[in-house]
């Protein structure tokens, strides 16, 4: 025979104070974590997102990122042989040879100049990458001084409307129209400004490439296309897109363990609290408990009182606390990677993983913040607590 | 002793099991502060460090990415014949060591001017002879040094994330046991200009230029100077001084300083929470004590202090723990060596501990202030009615 939630719930609303300052330290904790860890969801969405499984990134061998690798058009031209590459209708290989440089735009939050990735790109590279789609403006015009902005860049940074018109170049004496905003699948691409890369490489007077992206068959094609581009023929460092957002995304696991860490802490500080609050409840309850045993209700149906009502208050206080941080969901954020040198702008995301987590974590609080308490109530003699008034 | 006292303990020891899971509820907390502001103090150290060495840094305006013709040191250089300075051009090589995924931070220096430049790096006489004599000389920063177990005399291996993308070799002459910097490796520029022209690079382009002035006035002015005379040059430049310009780095990935803080408020609040919540369950069950001790002539005041000295001290014990725990943990034992992003290593200095106890005070302040207040205000005779 077990006791109705009712009980539990009315035993909350006995004891006001204690309750609400315990629901208040959950869900400030579980805010917290699902915050933390929102920031790492956000960025881990914007680098997972980007790229296909059968796309390959083709960097100087050593290059860690786009913007430190240098391409000799001789050695980009090679890779037009590798086995495997797809065709277009026309049969020309895809095979897109892109240009990575930078350039300094205010954000709009605050005005603080971010270093934003520049890529010039040929018109193929709209094939090569399929999910860059226009949503906005038009296409670019080859050999114009016409810019495409990711929707990210142009949410983050000022001045990239359609119709704005931005200073490129070495000496940021050139100026581009922007003429379309583009997507790519929520990915780092959306960080980006695209624009033709012959002006490009005139503007910033670069006379090497930084990367060829190249689109193959199918993602079976992968090993001999890389065994290709490693082989004494190109001597080049391929890479799967997945794998090279991957390898940008390795930084978070620092901040996941750092706030794994941190809330770790604070998680156990507060099943303290909890225990604190229920040990209060079983004392200033023993007589009552002490009747229900009388009456006929076991030790395990007290027991499960206790952690039911433990477990009702941090569920509550868990979902008060994802309530809470899914008003930070969406907003905007960058974040200057170490390894490219450039801006990545992603959204803050409470994903159902997030929520998953939370309310683990606010169960684990309630659980073990309650169970050495019930232990103690279901110990409770029936005799003794009803003889002391 | 005071009979107070005697109370208090008393207090305290009532329900021995509460007041430490409050204490405990307390003092993690408290660790979460003293780690943050460990960081935030270490980060806090190294840009004032930057702020005191009267550096600039130009870049190419462009982008930190792009590069400056070194031709500008010279520029540079004679500026203001009234005003001298030292100049070092720098390279950035990035790097890892083979089958190593973790990223160096090597930067190649001018070898003339480097000890100038940085005099902070505290280079002894011999290594300084070292740096100057053996072209393929390393100066590695202590934190990463124990992080890959390195000592002065090892030979390393580093594949640069740039030109020449050939594995180079160096020696290592220094560790800088002295420097505020311990993350970063400094190698010689004419090494790597021979590297790169062997491997038909261009060679002649750098990716920053310190500054060394020698008072603030010269600072303020090279500031706006560099940036006035190179206006409109093929190159065009943008000075900061150091702290202005290491601090975007670190605000731009994560601002740890900013978002410490606001964690560490947050744990604050918790910890007043769960210590306010003990506190008031005291307070409730102490009732009819209080009323008695106020219907036999204690004031207000004494009431008042009675309370409010129980949550001192149980949060003060709390506070000890918390902040004496990690102290002990990164001064004694091998966590000292462990890695933390951008300061290395967390140094934990008493003044951070003992600025976290006061913290701790605070808690425990704010936590008693309301039963306290309470319990002062009290009217015996309602009070024992209610109990009845």
């Amino acid at each position: 025979m077990r006791l109705p939630l009712y009980y539990n719930w009315r035993n909350l609303l006995a004891r006001k104070l204690s309750t609400s300052l315990t629901f208040a330290i959950v869900a400030v904790v579980v805010f917290v974590l699902a915050l933390l860890l929102s920031f790492v969801a956000g960025i881990r969405a914007a680098l997972v997102a980007t790229g296909s499984p059968q796309n390959l990134i083709v960097l100087k061998s050593g290059a860690t990122a786009e913007a430190t690798s240098l391409l000799t058009y001789e050695e980009a031209a090679r890779l037009v042989q590798t086995p495997g590459v797809a065709l277009d209708p026309a049969g020309f290989p895809l095979v897109s040879q892109e240009l990575s440089v930078q350039t300094l735009i205010d954000r709009r939050s605050n005005g603080t100049p971010a270093n934003v990735a520049v890529r010039g790109v040929d018109d193929i590279a709209f094939v090569v990458h399929p999910e860059v789609r226009l949503i906005a403006g038009r296409h670019m015009e080859a050999s114009s001084a016409e810019v495409l902005v990711g929707r990210a860049a142009q949410q983050r940074f000022t001045g990239l409307d359609v119709g704005c018109q931005i200073r490129l170049g070495r000496k940021s004496d050139r100026r581009y129209t922007v003429v379309g905003v583009f997507e790519a699948g929520g990915g780092a691409l959306e960080s980006e400004l695209w624009a033709p890369r012959t002006t490009i490489s005139d503007a910033y007077g670069r006379r090497l490439l930084s990367s060829v992206a190249l689109r193959l068959t199918s993602a079976d094609a992968v090993p001999a296309a890389l065994a290709y581009i490693r082989g004494p023929s190109v001597q080049l460092d391929g890479r799967t897109e997945l794998r090279y957002y991957e390898d940008l995304a390795a930084k978070t696991r620092e901040i996941v363990t750092l706030t794994t860490a941190l809330v770790g802490l604070m998680a156990i500080g507060a099943a303290f609290a909890v225990m604190n609050t229920l040990y209060a409840a079983v004392d200033g309850r023993r007589r009552e408990i002490a009747m229900l045993r009388a009456i006929g209700f076991s030790r395990r149906a007290i027991m499960l009182a206790l952690l039911v009502e433990s477990w009702l208050l941090c569920t509550a206080a868990c979902l008060c606390g994802l309530v809470a941080s899914a008003f930070f969901h969406g907003a905007r954020q960058d974040y200057l990677s170490e390894t490219t040198w450039t801006v990545l702008a992603y959204e803050l995301r409470v994903t159902p993983q997030i929520a998953l987590v939370a309310i683990v974590l606010a169960t684990l609080v309630g659980v073990a913040g309650a169970l050495l308490p019930a232990a103690r109530a279901a110990r409770i003699n029936v005799l003794q607590a009803l003889r002391k008034a | 002793m005071p009979l107070q006292l005697v109370y208090l303990g008393r207090n305290l020891t009532r329900n021995p099991l509460r007041t430490l899971l409050t204490a405990a509820a307390v003092a993690l907390p408290i660790t979460i502060v003293v780690l943050s502001s460990a960081v935030i103090d270490g980060i806090s150290l190294y840009l004032d460090n930057s702020g005191k060495q009267l550096r600039l840094v130009v870049i190419n305006r462009a982008s930190i990415v792009a590069l400056l013709p070194e031709g500008y040191r010279t520029k540079l250089e004679v500026l203001d014949a009234h005003r001298p300075v030292y100049v070092c051009g720098q390279r950035w090589l990035g790097g890892q060591l083979p089958n190593d995924p973790r990223p160096l931070s090597t930067l190649a220096a001018d070898v003339d001017t480097f000890p100038a430049v940085f005099p902070d790096y505290l280079l002894r006489p011999g290594e300084l002879e070292a740096w100057q004599t053996d072209r393929q000389a390393l100066i590695v920063g202590r934190g990463t040094a124990t992080q890959f177990g390195w000592q002065v005399g090892d030979r390393i291996t580093i594949n640069p994330s740039v030109p020449p993308y050939v594995p180079l070799q160096f020696h290592i002459v220094s560790t800088a046991p002295d420097a505020v910097d311990t993350y970063t490796l400094f190698c010689r520029r004419d090494y790597i200009a021979e590297e790169l022209k062997r491997n038909h690079y261009m060679e002649d382009r750098v990716s920053l230029f310190f500054v060394k002035c020698r008072s603030a006035s010269d600072l303020e002015y090279y500031r706006t100077g560099i940036d006035r005379s190179f206006a409109n040059a093929t190159d065009e430049t943008m000075t900061q001084d150091e702290k202005t310009f290491i601090n975007q780095f670190i605000t731009q990935q994560f601002d740890l300083p900013r978002n410490l803080t606001i964690l560490c408020a947050i744990t604050v609040l918790v910890a007043t929470l769960a210590a306010a919540n003990t506190m008031s369950m005291n307070f409730r069950d102490r009732l009819g004590e209080y009323a008695t001790l106020k219907s036999i002539g204690f004031g207000h005041g004494a009431v008042l202090a009675t309370v409010q000295a129980e949550s001192l001290a149980v949060c003060a014990a709390g506070g000890l723990c918390g902040a004496l725990v990690p102290y002990i943990a990164f001064t004694y034992t091998r966590l000292r060596e462990y890695h933390v992003p951008l300061i290395q290593q967390l140094q934990v200095r008493p003044v951070v501990c003992l600025l976290a106890v006061g913290v701790a005070l605070a808690i425990g302040l704010l936590a008693g202030a309301w039963p306290a207040w309470l319990a002062a205000r009290l009217k015996p005779v309602d009070a024992f009615r209610a109990l009845e």
